[in-house]
């Protein structure tokens, strides 16, 4: 297909059809003032990012990423508004404060990462070769994860168990003094 | 202008994960609900995954460094939403509210 003389390919137009899911759903967590459905818009969003890591050559991430952040994280966020905000009496209200200040920012730091990105040139190392296939790529990412990288995988075993224990010790109720809640 | 396997330029991918930065960085600077800042920074942090793996898509075939330390942020995610979620919980349960202007109670 062509459009204003350049040639677009498939793949480039469902990039362009996920990137602006992603990106809208995007805006719309931070500007929605009803948290739970900035919420869901988080998990379309997460979901958006699923959708760039295939057009990545990357299967086995989005394969993570949908378990992981879809299925883990946003779930978990919907259980925490649904914990901490009282839905009949209370509204799920989080209004935007000083807009134009975080604005300004957020537009500067984009112009400034927009413009090292267009003004790079970005060499290519490797000559890839159509989408690698699938098995092999998951057999190297196993292969770099238990030899290259085994120290910080070990690192985060350590970390999940020490979450998993901080988490359960912090949201526990007290027993002991403060009843009232 | 370097393309990946599907012929999508690298640039393209960097200037989404920027977008996605910069739209966490405004939520995380205009919200004081805490859910909806922690919410923010996931985003910035799948910003991040996204120029992880799309540098890791241009190495040569078997170094798979950006997707084992794209895996490495996911985990980190995880654990930081975990925590950040029990004490948010925590704080909800001492205090009723879970703004994020008025949690002093590491002042009591």
């Amino acid at each position: 297909m062509t459009i204003f003389g350049n040639v677009i390919t498939g793949y480039q137009l469902a990039f362009v059809a996920i990137a602006g899911i992603t990106l809208l759903a995007a805006v719309m967590v931070v500007l929605l003032p009803n948290i739970l459905k900035a919420a869901l818009c988080l998990a379309l969003a997460l979901f958006g990012i699923a959708g760039l890591y295939v057009l990545m050559n990357a299967p086995f991430l989005a394969a993570v990423q949908v378990m992981v952040y879809v299925g883990g994280i946003a779930t978990m966020i919907v259980l925490a508004i649904f914990l901490t905000h009282r839905f009949m009496k209370v509204k799920l209200f989080d209004a935007i404060y000083n807009p134009l200040l975080g604005a300004g920012v957020a537009a500067i730091t984009f112009l400034f990462l927009f413009l090292t990105v267009i003004n790079s040139v970005w060499v290519k190392q490797a000559v890839a070769n159509g989408p690698a296939e699938q098995g092999s790529q998951i057999s190297n990412i196993a292969d770099s994860l238990l030899q290259t990288y085994v120290f910080p995988f070990e690192l985060i075993t350590i970390v999940l168990i020490a979450v998993l224990i901080g988490a359960v010790v912090l949201a526990k109720e007290d027993t002991g003094n403060n009843n009232e809640s | 202008m370097s393309h990946n396997a599907y012929g999508i330029p690298i640039s393209w991918f960097l200037t989404v994960g920027a977008m996605l930065f910069c739209i966490g960085l405004f939520g995380m600077m205009v919200r004081r609900n805490a859910i909806s800042m922690l919410m923010s920074i996931e985003l910035m942090l799948n910003a991040a995954n996204i120029n992880l793996i799309a540098f890791g898509s241009y190495l040569i075939k078997p170094v798979m460094a950006g997707q084992a330390f794209a895996i490495f942020v996911i985990a980190l995610a995880a654990s930081e939403a975990a925590i950040g979620l029990a004490i948010i919980i925590r704080v909800y349960q001492l205090e009723r509210h879970i703004d994020a202007d008025k949690m002093t109670v590491l002042k009591l």
